[in-house]
């Protein structure tokens, strides 16, 4: 045995040394994918992915359970079947494009490299209490990260976890073996593996996390590290994004996330500092971050219905996450709202842009999962789970969960995950990161529906007769677009395709917000296209109800309601000359079950009365914008990313 | 010292040899970190360093001490795994091998079979029928997707007309005017070409199909050994 032993340790030496000639990626998989596919003219097809996945690498993934790693990560999404930490065979009916790993910049790693230490070179006493809870069970080790997580709130996380310089030589082994595997998975033409990390800053256990995406290959990425979270600010982001762009050539943006989380401080009226906020602030956001993620597992920030009273499909995914920040270390109160939401951001983009001549919150919308699981699930009856403590098990939906521990967040408020779409002209690095920047992305809670939005000032029904997608592309804008204020009031062509395997579409509606005469920021809700139905002879303005074939018993809907497809050509009724507006597209569909059901079915739960309820859901996709400027406005194309620091 | 007796000693185990071929390893050792050769007096303080290390280390094993240890135990069982798979994650594997592999697991890297086919759509079953009987809607009703596939692959067009449409087209011939259900509603495919899979070639595709031969092997090979082993055991799970 004692032989057999050290035939393996040669063996490993042998790994650590062979300088990887077998498994190497072809210079087309290393680079950003230009010239390596034939292009379509427009963007054909929506392109599918996740921006937003953990695997073991990230500090609290690792301590929640999960031992499935990048590689598995990219397996899994690419189509291929897995096994899942807790045991499970784990599939994706459909395989995504792409994916963006984004793990935990901070501690990258060190919770494995924790597990792993002898425990008496554990010499910090908290370090050394995680280290004995995620050595004694799962529950203990998920324990731990949440006093991890609320550390990082607290800015009390041990010095020999956060220090930059003790983390670095193992951060950098970490990177380079990942942008290796990355490269090796990026197939240009089939599957996209970009390089990201989360940056996850949380004073005072506000959420302002944003996921870092790169548009490069290795060649590049591998120049820098991920920059860490804790002790840093955004403009320090910024910098160090200008920074990796200069030097290499690259380019890379940040998504903030789960700003339903940060009580108000992800889109302030405020600079950082608290001051007034400057042009050159306003400049470098809306360049640095082009995209948001509207929705994931841990709950849906388009708006709340504090925000929106008049919308009756307001405050999906709201319910229990809108009871403070994070790690429930601050209860929110109503006025925090604005500065939570995307829908509420984009209007205050609209009222800076009128005192700073640039609109700061000029973005697009994705969706992700934030799966901590390496498994981008986003579909309920596939759910896998926030994180290994709650792949799927009998009492993952009604018991409390990790963050707000029996303060009213419980399994059955996760949401299943969502994608992010991207308009592109075909699958690559350049090509979906391109479309990132300039907005053409859509978020969606799960389904796969394809949406399509063009603006314009010359689009008529005859349009659909013919090329429309030429059309919109040639005499207009696509969404994420802006239009200049030409005296007539804006057309647009909206369609809307079911997800093949799912479910029928309730209606189509268009979310339009503007700045009035007074300098008020105004928001409504217009009904675009909907299934037919018995209409309400007394108002033609209100939408009656589509109905509800929901089974609570058996988690099952029919598509007997609702339509397949949807189109409008939608001219706003309510435009005023020289408006400053944005305009982006919601398509609803008919009420289905949530995973929650699902997960009842197949465990054979009994779940309380509103339980249920709240579980028949209301999926939707949502559209990036477009921007309606007054004429001869600076735009926010015009806006180079600004290097010189704040 | 009482306290430190463990088992009886084998008086083989206590004597110490350090080769010349250690002994340079632990040079080179000291070299990689300080980027230059150790005088005699450091190469004489690493060797009384490892000498001490291995001393204790015997003994600790005399005692028992590698028992009941998480740290050890999953060290020595990842080493087990480590041991099963080493040689295939190293091992530079030639090009029969995977051809073989290729040959083996052609679903895993065949092009796929491609579809070529053009469409008209009807919402609904009746709305099919009416057409069919020629109420003058032959051309179908408008619908925002491609009216035409070329050579589109099974996945994409599950993608596109989802599964039941791609399940049903992959039994089919190349035929006019088949009237298929998607999830969008009906539809008159003219199927006009299928092309089977072709295997791609080796040297298009060596990394995948390496890097699949790789992680495929490394994970059969430390199940098989793994197997092997458990089988000699009696588990009793109380």
């Amino acid at each position: 045995m004692r032989y057999l032993l050290a035939l393996g340790s040669a063996g490993l030496l042998l790994a650590s040394c062979s300088d990887g000639a077998p498994g190497e990626a072809t210079e087309a998989q290393q680079g950003d994918g230009t010239d390596t596919v034939e292009l379509a003219e427009f963007p054909d097809r929506p392109y599918w992915g996740d921006t937003h996945l953990h695997t073991d690498v990230s500090v609290d993934a690792f301590g929640f359970g999960v031992r499935l790693g990048p590689e598995e990560a990219l397996r899994f999404a690419r189509g291929e079947e897995v096994t899942a930490t807790t045991g499970m065979k784990a599939q994706l009916d459909r395989p995504l494009d792409f994916l963006v790993i984004a793990d935990h910049s901070d501690a990258m790693g060190a919770t494995r490299r924790l597990y792993d230490a002898p425990r008496m070179m554990v010499r910090d006493p908290t370090l050394r209490r995680w280290y004995d809870m995620m050595h004694e069970s799962p529950e203990q080790s998920t324990r731990a990260v949440a006093e991890l997580i609320t550390a990082a709130a607290n800015n009390e996380i041990p010095e020999a976890f956060r220090d930059p310089e003790r983390q670095a030589a193992a951060t950098r082994e970490l990177w380079d073996r990942h942008l290796d595997v990355l490269d090796r998975y990026n197939e240009p033409g089939r599957f996209t593996a970009f390089a990201g990390f989360e940056w996850t800053l949380m004073p005072g256990g506000n959420n302002l996390h944003r996921v870092v995406m790169f548009r490069d290959g290795s060649a590049r990425t591998r120049q820098v590290l991920p920059f860490p979270g804790i002790g840093t600010t955004v403009v320090q982001l910024w910098d160090y994004m200008d920074a990796y762009e200069e030097t290499t050539g690259g380019r890379a943006l940040a998504i903030p996330h789960n700003s339903n989380l940060s009580n108000g401080m992800m889109f302030e009226l405020t600079g950082p500092d608290g001051g007034a906020m400057t042009a050159q602030y306003a400049r470098r956001r809306t360049a640095r971050e082009p995209v948001v993620e509207a929705t994931q597992i841990k709950g849906d920030s388009e708006t709340h219905p504090f925000l929106s009273p008049n919308d009756e499909f307001a405050g999906f995914g709201v319910e229990g996450w809108d009871l403070g920040n994070l790690p429930l270390t601050a209860r929110s109160t109503p006025d925090m709202y604005a500065g939570s939401y995307v829908r509420s951001a984009l209007l205050r983009g609209l009222t800076l842009e009128e005192q700073l001549g640039v609109n700061p919150y000029a973005f697009g919308l994705v969706g992700s999962t934030d799966s901590h699981t390496a498994l981008a699930t986003g579909d309920e009856d596939n759910f896998f789970g926030k994180h290994t403590g709650n792949e799927p098990s009998e009492n993952r939906a009604l018991t409390s969960q990790n963050l707000g521990t029996r303060q009213g967040r419980f399994g059955w408020h996760y949401l299943a995950g969502g994608y992010a779409a991207a308009w592109a002209r075909g699958n690559t690095r350049a090509e979906i990161f391109d479309a990132f920047l300039r907005h053409e992305v859509y978020a969606t809670t799960g389904p796969r529906m394809v949406v399509r939005l063009f603006a314009g000032f010359d689009f008529s029904e005859e349009d659909w007769d013919g090329d429309w997608v030429r059309a919109g592309y040639t005499r207009g804008v696509p969404m994420g677009g802006e239009l200049e204020d030409t005296g007539r009031a804006p057309i647009f062509l909206i369609s809307a395709l079911k997800d093949p395997d799912g479910a029928n579409l309730d209606r189509v509606q268009v979310v339009k917000g503007w700045v009035d005469a007074s300098g008020a920021a105004q928001e409504k809700v217009y009904d675009v296209a909907w299934s037919e139905r018995e209409m309400d002879g007394a108002s033609d303005s209100l939408v009656p109800p589509v109905g509800d074939t929901v089974d609570r018993a058996k988690a099952t809907y029919e598509n007997s309601i609702g339509a397949a497809q949807l189109r409008a050509t939608w001219t706003d009724p309510d435009y005023r000359r020289g408006q400053r507006a944005f305009y982006y597209v919601r398509v609803i569909e008919i009420p289905t079950p949530s995973w929650v059901l699902y997960d009842a079915v197949r465990f054979g739960l009994k779940l309380p009365a509103n339980v249920v309820e709240a579980n028949v859901m209301r999926e939707r996709a949502y559209s990036s914008p477009v921007w309606l400027r007054p004429k001869s406005r600076p735009q926010i194309g015009d806006a180079p990313p600004i290097m010189e620091g704040e | 010292m009482l306290a430190l007796v463990g088992e009886p000693v084998d008086p083989s185990e206590r004597s110490i040899t350090l080769s010349r071929e250690q002994q340079a390893g632990l040079a080179l050792a000291f070299e990689r970190t300080m980027g230059r050769a150790p005088t005699d007096a450091e190469l004489d303080a690493r060797i009384g360093q490892w000498v001490r290390e291995e001393v204790l280390y015997r003994e600790a094993l005399r005692l028992g001490l590698d028992r009941g240890d998480p740290v050890v135990r999953r060290r020595l069982a990842s080493k087990m795994d480590e041991l099963a798979s080493a040689e295939v994650e190293t091992a530079a594997v030639s090009d029969d091998v995977l051809s073989r592999w290729l040959q083996d697991h052609p679903g895993r890297f065949a092009e796929g079979e491609r579809f070529t086919f053009s469409h008209s759509y009807y919402p609904d079953e009746d709305a099919l029928h009416s057409a069919l009987d020629g109420d003058g809607r032959e051309e179908g009703f408008p619908i925002s997707l491609p009216p035409r596939m070329d050579g589109a692959s099974y996945e994409e067009v599950k993608a596109v007309f989802g599964s039941k449409f791609a399940a049903r087209i992959a039994r089919m011939k190349p035929t006019r005017s088949a009237q298929l259900q998607s999830g969008f509603g009906w539809h008159l495919v003219d199927l006009e070409e299928r092309t089977r899979g072709r295997a791609r070639p080796l040297g298009d595709m060596r990394e995948r199909v390496e890097a699949d031969w790789r992680s495929s092997t490394a994970a059969a090979r430390r199940e098989k050994a793994f197997d092997l082993l458990h089988k000699a055991y009696t588990v009793d799970i109380e």
